[in-house]
């Protein structure tokens, strides 16, 4: 099975693991973007919902999972096919929920661009921003070197 | 290979005879946050798009702010529209009358 180990800058990544696992908290009782639920039953919208929500946990689980032991002793994680997707799915969920909580004020065109008042940011827009930027460079990451959707 | 996530879409508690003979559409709407290349990937991943396909799909997306991805049966339909919401992708049901 392909597998890629990422040697990460402990130093400038575990400050933003506290940023992502605060949202990854939030996100446990909360889809991190509102889904638009087919028809008007209330028991079937109650279903589609708790599905989501239960493989949003799954996928964050995962991701957190990156973060332990080896990454803070070596800075070492390791992604593979087995669990790109749901690191995939689970970087785009805390990226939604990060500009939610902390950087809409930004902008959608300044946050898409990268071009961003950093200096005027404050202290935890800077660290929700850092992770942003981290979550999608690992799904850039992901995506270039695990494709769930190319062969082996 | 684990971790393909295909958990059971759920089924609609009273689909009529006539709703499942119409024509439903899956459109995904734009988003702010998901990466091009990201959601080129789900295009290929969830609907079997191949790349030239799926690119612009997710272009259309950008630009005009929705691409309507795929057409058909109601069922089918929504188990696309749950699936694409697994991944985050804003994706909407609509029925042909909508439209």
């Amino acid at each position: 099975m392909k597998r890629v180990e990422v040697k990460l800058n402990l130093e400038a990544v575990a400050p933003l693991l506290d940023v992502i696992k605060a949202a990854a908290d939030e996100l446990r009782p909360a889809l991190a973007a509102n889904p638009d639920i087919p028809g008007q039953d209330a028991e079937f919208a109650g279903v589609w919902q708790r599905e989501l929500l239960e493989g949003q946990n799954d996928d964050l689980q995962v991701l957190l999972g990156l973060f332990g032991s080896d990454f803070f002793a070596l800075g070492h994680i390791a992604l593979e096919r087995g669990n790109s997707e749901a690191v995939l799915r689970a970087c785009s969920a805390v990226r939604l929920q990060l500009r939610a909580r902390h950087l809409a004020v930004l902008g959608d065109e300044a946050l898409e661009s990268g071009e961003v008042p950093f200096e005027q940011m404050t202290g935890e827009q800077q660290r929700a921003f850092g992770a942003y930027v981290f979550l999608a460079t690992l799904q850039e990451l992901v995506v270039q070197h695990l494709d769930p959707t190319a062969q082996d | 290979m684990a971790a393909t996530k295909t958990r059971q879409t759920p089924h609609p508690a009273a689909a009529s005879e006539t709703q499942l003979a119409d024509v439903w559409r899956v459109v995904v709407l734009n988003d702010p946050v998901n990466l091009m290349s990201y959601v080129v990937m789900v295009f290929k991943k969830v609907l079997g798009f191949d790349e030239q396909r799926a690119r612009r799909h997710m272009l259309e997306v950008h630009e005009q702010g929705r691409s309507m991805v795929w057409n058909g049966g109601r069922e089918q339909a929504e188990a696309y529209v749950f699936t694409l919401q697994q991944w985050h992708l804003s994706a909407v049901l609509e029925s042909d009358e909508a439209c």
